[in-house]
């Protein structure tokens, strides 16, 4: 899915607090024209930066983890040689402002010198283990270089460090003839959408398993350089000029940002089922979401595999929150689990002897929470009951239809239903009858496209809430660099009402991102 | 759908002194029953002219062979109905309304009702049978039918504040048939778990009427804008 307009300017911003204002202007190029050659960014950045400039920048994200290199393998006989573009990777542009998500996750897994660990490569995008050593020796707490390696080992084996992705991989060339076109269509029709380039990319990056996350550590980890060809897995493989390769021996690593969404989609999965069930279900599935991780491939798994009753109470007797439940207890969880009523759908589907979690289900409450709250408070509770009525329905209505299910009065529905329609939130469709004048207005509720508006709009509201706390720190920041301790009576009051705003203005914008990750991550 | 007043007037007697133009307009009216037919149908169900059609109208009219009925749908076109039919639904507007408007008052008072019925049961459900004969034995005056009984319970279900489910037998359930329609109520209130209050509802932008018009360093602001100004005053 192409990002949103709003999240466009939203992800130039966090560009632009973070590494100033020439690198994202690079930035905004490409999350607009889409991936480009160095020589094309310099020709249309909205400013004067020469190629070089262009070409450091370049490093500077890829670095960072926000730009992926690539090039698509030129036509058979072709005497030229492939250019190198880049593309921009929007969703690691927007982790940027969920490290301390990432880091709590670590923390509360494995520990504060893990944590430590990948601090580390979360504020410098992608380091060696000799880096990382070295970076210890020089801070303040250092935890000694046997303790980076094995936290480094710890990390990679939970899978929130991988090795770094392939620097240039290559795309084989796109079967385009008509034939080809068709049988795309049908086979998509088939299996599913049709991959984006970006996922392309990434997959031919990616090295296969073994490679990515290695087992054995051992202190020469130096095959990164032959990596760096076999993992291409898309396409032929190719003799690539080692000037694309890194020069040194050394394993780079960098965070894994799909093992920390898929395990922030896991925590919301369980504080979705506790708010809506409770404690006892948040166990239950707690227990069931790590039975089935190992074995989750995408992060947006619909489905969970299906489990058995035993290994889901082996799972919940492990956990500090589930010793003392009896195998009784977790059998009537997974049935309050797999119960279904208007309000509620099920979270568990239950099929013979097994178990699958309905992620899909889960999530969708919560976007729906979310969605039924703004219209609530935009829109009023007419047009609450309309919309839930429309969502319910999933087809399109026809106006009067809507105001007798919903009983409003039908003077006033077709308002509210053309306010909701303005703001995207509705789908309209006029229909015209032979021998009535009026067309009917038809309206649906399109899933797809009000939770794109939403994302938006969220997006949007983000970035305001950042520009604002910028604003309010600026116009009090002479006052903030005074030391607190002489501040007194007014002084002092001002001082703590900023760190108020302060605080709501950060602390709103945090769980936002939650609500943001909801729709566009789980 | 449309009842009738009174047997339908013998064709013959009625139709005696109206002419050929009337008696078409006469049996296509007749034949929209309840919902009548507007000059336009007229006009296009029929070959005769626009004046011709009006004064037919006002013959048969003068003739108490049909009655003009207001939608209330679309105020200003008027509805042309025999004088045997009784107004269907999508003119009046339905049983919730009186003299063209939405009783909300009464489907207020009765939403409450069915809440308080829901608070008295705690932790058991309901049937619709339940609620239904507590509307036909307590109230009086406005008996109130199954279905308006069902269309007040859909409509607590839409706003979020009862849920309907499907009795299983088991617990809960205990004394309902299985896979009758039961309600309880959403939310603490029955024991289970609430909707969240939205975190982007709760930001001034979540619920601002501009929030399309305001950008950075726009007209409408977030460094200028009066509602995180309010939001933010301490
Ligand atoms: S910043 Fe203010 S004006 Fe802009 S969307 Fe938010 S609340 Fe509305």
């Amino acid at each position: 899915m192409a990002p949103t307009e709003y999240g466009i300017v939203y992800a130039v911003h966090i560009i632009t607090v973070q590494f100033g204002s020439v690198v994202s202007k690079v930035c905004e190029c490409l999350l607009r024209r889409g991936p480009l050659s160095s020589r094309d960014i310099s020709r249309l950045a909205e400013s004067e930066i020469n190629h070089n400039q262009v070409k450091d920048i370049l490093y500077l994200l890829i670095q960072h983890n926000c730009v992926q290199a690539f090039s698509v393998e030129p036509p058979d006989g072709s005497e030229n040689k492939a250019i190198t573009q880049y593309i921009v990777l929007f969703n690691n542009v927007i982790h940027r402002v969920r490290y301390n998500k990432f880091s709590r996750v670590v923390n509360e897994e494995l520990g504060s010198q893990c944590g430590a660990v990948l601090d580390g490569l979360l504020s410098n995008g992608r380091l060696t283990l000799g880096q990382l050593i070295e970076r210890d020796r020089d801070s303040e707490n250092t935890i000694g270089s046997e303790a980076i390696r094995d936290s480094l080992e710890k990390l990679v084996a939970a899978r929130f460090v991988e090795r770094i992705p392939s620097p240039e991989p290559v795309l084989g060339k796109k079967e385009e003839g008509p034939a080809a076109k068709k049988r795309g269509a049908k086979a998509a029709k088939i299996l599913k959408e049709p991959e984006s380039l970006e996922e392309r990319i990434l997959e031919a990056a990616t090295p296969v398993e073994a490679i990515r996350f290695p087992h054995i550590f051992k202190e020469d980890l130096s095959s990164s350089l032959a990596d760096n060809d076999s993992n291409i897995s898309e396409g032929k493989r190719k003799q690539r000029d080692v000037e694309s390769s890194d020069p040194s021996d050394e394993v780079i690593w960098r965070p894994n940002f799909e093992e920390f969404i898929r395990r922030l989609r896991h925590k919301a999965c369980v504080e979705i089922v506790k708010e809506r069930r409770d404690e006892g279900c948040a166990i239950v599935l707690k227990a069931m979401l790590e039975v089935g991780r190992s074995q989750e491939k995408k992060v947006k798994t619909d489905k969970s595999v299906p489990m058995s009753m035993g290994s889901i109470y082996e799972e919940v007797i492990k956990t500090e929150a589930g010793r003392t439940m009896l195998q009784e207890r977790v059998e009537a969880c997974l049935e309050q689990l797999s119960a279904s009523s208007s309000y509620l759908p099920a979270f568990v589907i239950e099929t013979d002897d097994s178990y699958i979690v309905d992620f899909k289900s889960i999530i969708s409450v919560a976007q729906k929470d979310e969605l039924e709250a703004v219209i609530m408070g935009r829109y009023g509770k007419e047009a609450f009951r309309m919309f839930r009525y429309l969502s319910q329905e999933d087809r399109f209505v026809e106006t009067d239809k809507i105001a007798d299910a919903a009983l409003t009065e039908k003077k006033n529905t077709p308002q509210i239903l053309l306010k909701m329609w303005k703001d995207s939130y509705l789908h309209m469709q006029k229909l015209a009858v032979t021998g009535v004048y009026v067309p009917f207005l038809l309206w649906k509720v399109n899933k797809l496209i009000v939770s794109r508006q939403m994302l938006d709009e969220m997006y949007h509201a983000s970035l305001n809430l950042s520009l604002r706390l910028t604003h309010e720190v600026d116009s009090e920041k002479e006052l903030l660099l005074l030391p607190m301790a002489k501040l007194e009576g007014a002084l002092k009051e001002r001082v703590n009402k900023i760190k108020a705003k302060r605080m709501l203005l950060s602390s709103t914008r945090f769980k936002l991102d939650d609500s943001i990750m909801l729709f566009h991550d789980f | 759908m449309s009842k009738r007043k009174r047997p339908e007037p013998k064709s013959s007697s009625s139709m005696g002194g109206i002419n050929e133009d009337e008696k078409k307009l006469l049996t296509l009216i007749r034949s929209k029953e309840g919902m009548g037919a507007t000059t336009f149908e007229m006009k296009v169900g029929t070959s005769i002219q626009p004046t011709l059609i009006t004064r037919a109208i006002a013959s048969l009219k003068r003739n108490h062979l049909i009655k003009e009925v207001p939608n209330m749908n679309n105020k200003g076109i008027k509805h042309f109905l025999g004088v045997e039919f009784e107004p269907c639904k999508e003119l009046t507007g339905g049983d919730w309304y009186i003299d063209g408007a939405l009783d909300v008052d009464k489907i207020e008072g009765l939403k409450e009702i069915c809440v308080k019925i829901l608070e008295r049961h705690k932790n058991r459900v309901v049937t619709l049978d339940v609620i239904c004969s507590y509307f036909e034995k307590v109230m009086d005056k406005d008996k109130l039918t199954k279905e308006q009984t069902k269309e007040i319970l859909k409509n607590l279900v839409l706003d979020n504040v009862i849920m309907e489910v499907k009795s299983s037998g088991l617990s809960e359930f205990s004394s309902t048939r299985i896979g009758e329609v039961c309600y309880k109520l959403t939310g603490k209130k029955s024991g289970g778990g609430e909707a969240r209050a939205g975190a982007f509802a709760s930001v001034p932008c979540g619920v601002c009427p501009h929030v399309a018009l305001c950008s950075p360093g726009g007209v409408i602001s977030p460094t200028t804008c009066v509602y995180f100004q309010k939001w933010l005053d301490f």
